[in-house]
């Protein structure tokens, strides 16, 4: 089906499968919101100017393109909301301008309307901020010329259209330096990206997926796969435990030897399991199935050939975590908590301990991975609480946490740990019966009482405080500042610990091991420890950490 | 006049000129304003935009006891929604004055001076 001409008639439905689609994606447009106020209304602003935009387009009851696109403009106008609200009002105004005349448009129309409506929304701003909605409505709109010339099928023509918009958007971070900070799209341009893949979508029938995610076909199609799997088994029904993939490429000599017949071949392997999936052409098979023993598929594959690209997946272990999983969701939808407490680690030890500490969501990060803004947010979100706490445990997640906080809907306070020792310490000075500024007070004075040293390794030479550090040579960092280096971590464990243990003063280490390290070194350690300081209590715990082979906690 | 902020160190004085001047800049960031206007269009001449660095006279930061206030004249784009803009402006300079320079200000009054209609 071709599409010349669009009438008013098409161009009403285009536009309320649009504000349909940015409605039902205004939340997410919402947490993308960092930008100008990070208040997280964009999406709510949008879907209200549009909504209202939309209203008045479906009062009308002619089929006259102008008209239609006059009565958004009108809409937009009165029920513009916010920032954003207010540029989409400014750029369908400029659309309707142009084709105002208009009964029927041609995508040339069409594409000088998208010009239109950018002139307008520039013109009504002393300073244009690249990397927002501005950015994305005047690539999708420059797009839209060339297009225009090659195609007179609109929906070719639209398709263009978003694809220019949705890669406008993925360069917004790099023309607005808070939005790459967070890490996110820009959120007013993310709502224009949706309510043109709402035209889209009109245009070609399709229904759209409520969230626009990027996932490649394979991903859908397993996922969906395993979806049937999850809700409708249990672990110990699971048959055939393993998810097989592999393919076989033919080799001449084997085939000479064992003639290849799909269908014998379907045979064979229906046998050893089920889900089974064949296709093959000259040069390949390519195998899906699930086996109790992986091995037999593929030794009856390697008759006639070799095998490549093999995939082998536990499906008991994954059913299991993914139930595991859907369980640990299920108190979201009860009451909110009185406190919750969002903390970020780095490890699975380390994520163990303060979830016995009594953190509620543990997140993954440190010092090489920060968490987002974004994260964070959701992280506080799960914690489905009244009162949250955010201890950061890194001084460069800090800032993202506060963000996180001021955008919350729940009171939230960020205590501004800077390693995992303070958190920790921090945690224990939490009282779930006292207020949320006690809490505050009280974890803050308990941070700063104890000591945290950490032992990691160089990945360059340099030169730093007086100190000569070689590259791949161990590092020991006393709060902060780098204090001793040796070719061995051990050693350097030992002179750090020398350092900023007062014997008179301190009463406990607390030992975090990383992920590289040996038993042998912790058990020396620990013998070390005992004979050099008989007072001191040391506690030693697997940490997981990646990136410091020791993290001292010394109060 | 100005305002003070006392830490351990000691104190940290901003003059006016200063908050109007940040105050200034966050606003013409938003959308659908075009220019800050004199608040005295008689004296300083009617059609006349602010630059960046005049942005005093267009705002006029008032300081009652420990309250802060400002005054905002603005001259907006013809065809936006005017409230909604001076809403956008109210909450972008409380935000970006909060950020900056860590001051919670009472009430930011917006006052439209002007409407500026460009040739269509």
């Amino acid at each position: 089906m071709t599409l010349q001409k669009l009438d008013g008639k098409t161009l009403a439905e285009m536009i309320l499968q649009g504000a349909h689609h940015l409605k039902q994606n205004s939340q997410m447009i919402d947490a993308l919101n960092v930008f100008p106020v990070p208040d997280g209304d964009t999406g709510t602003n949008m879907n209200l100017s549009m909504t209202s935009g939309a209203e008045e387009v479906r009062m009308v009851d002619q089929n006259h393109a102008g008209i239609v696109s006059k009565s958004l403009s009108k809409g937009l106008l009165m029920g513009a909301r916010g920032n954003s609200g207010v540029i989409l009002s400014q750029i369908f105004r400029g659309f309707s301008k142009v084709v105002e005349e208009k009964e029927t448009l041609t995508t040339k129309d069409f594409s000088d309307a998208l010009q239109g409506g950018v002139t307008t929304a520039y013109k009504a701003v002393m300073k244009p901020v690249e990397g927002t909605i501005l950015t994305v409505a005047k690539d999708a709109a420059e797009a839209s010329v060339d297009l225009a010339e090659q195609e007179s099928d609109f929906i070719p023509f639209v398709e263009g259209v978003v694809a220019a918009a949705k890669e406008s958007l993925k360069r917004t971070p790099d023309l607005l330096p808070v939005l790459k900070e967070v890490g996110v799209v820009d959120s007013g341009g993310q709502g224009l990206v949706t309510i043109y893949e709402g035209f889209l979508a009109n245009l070609k029938g399709e229904e759209l997926p409520d969230i626009d995610d990027t996932v490649s076909m394979d991903d859908m199609v397993s996922a969906e796969h395993h979806k049937l799997a999850q809700d409708f088994m249990n672990t110990e029904d699971i048959e055939f435990g393993y998810c097989t993939e592999f393919m076989v490429k033919f080799e001449e000599d084997k085939l000479a030897e064992t003639p290849y017949d799909e269908d014998e071949f379907r045979n064979q392997l229906s046998e050893i399991g089920d889900s089974l999936l064949v296709v093959s052409d000259e040069d390949l098979i390519k195998v899906h199935v699930h086996a109790e023993y992986p091995g037999e598929a593929m030794t009856l594959g390697q008759k006639y050939g070799s095998l490549i690209n093999m995939k082998i997946e536990n499906m008991r272990e994954q059913h299991t975590s993914i139930v595991g999983k859907k369980k640990k969701d299920k108190p979201k939808s009860n009451q909110k908590a009185e406190y919750g407490i969002v903390t970020v680690s780095m490890g699975e030890g380390i994520k163990k301990l303060f979830e016995s500490l009594g953190a509620t969501v543990v997140i993954q990060g440190g010092q090489t991975m920060n968490p987002s803004t974004q994260d964070l947010s959701e992280a506080i979100k799960e914690a489905h609480a009244k009162r949250v706490l955010v201890l950061p445990n890194n001084k460069n997640i800090v800032m993202a946490a506060e963000q996180a906080a001021e955008i919350a809907e729940d009171e939230v306070v960020v205590i501004p740990t800077k390693t995992i020792p303070q958190g920790m310490s921090a945690l224990l000075g939490f009282n779930p019966e006292a207020d949320l500024m006690t809490n505050k007070d009280e974890m803050i004075s308990l941070m700063s009482v104890v000591k945290t040293g950490q032992i990691t390794y160089a990945v360059r030479d340099t030169q730093i405080d007086g100190l000569n550090i070689e590259k791949d040579h161990f590092m020991g960092i006393a709060d902060g500042k780098i204090s001793s280096t040796d070719q061995n971590a051990l050693t350097t464990a030992k002179t750090l610990l020398k350092q900023m243990i007062d014997e008179n003063e301190d009463e406990i280490l607390t030992i975090l091991t990383g992920e590289d390290v040996e038993d042998e070194d912790v058990t020396e350690l620990e013998e070390y420890l005992e004979e050099t300081y008989e007072d001191l209590e040391v506690e030693i715990h697997v940490g997981g950490q990646p990136i410091y082979s020791y993290i001292f906690s010394i109060e | 006049m100005s305002v003070d902020l006392n830490n351990k160190y000691g104190h940290i004085t901003i003059s006016n000129e200063v908050i109007s001047t940040i105050a200034g800049g966050a606003a013409v960031e938003c959308y659908g304003i075009v220019g800050m206007a004199s608040k005295n269009q008689i004296r300083d001449g009617l059609s006349e935009m602010l630059r960046k660095e005049n942005f005093s006279k267009g705002v006029v930061v008032r300081q009652d006891e420990d309250r802060l206030h400002i005054d905002m004249y603005i001259i907006v784009s013809y065809g936006t929604k005017i409230s909604e803009v001076a809403h956008n402006v109210q909450s972008q300079v409380k935000y970006t004055l909060n950020k900056t320079i860590g001051l919670s200000i009472d009430s930011v009054n917006i006052f439209i001076q002007g409407v500026r209609v460009t040739s269509e």
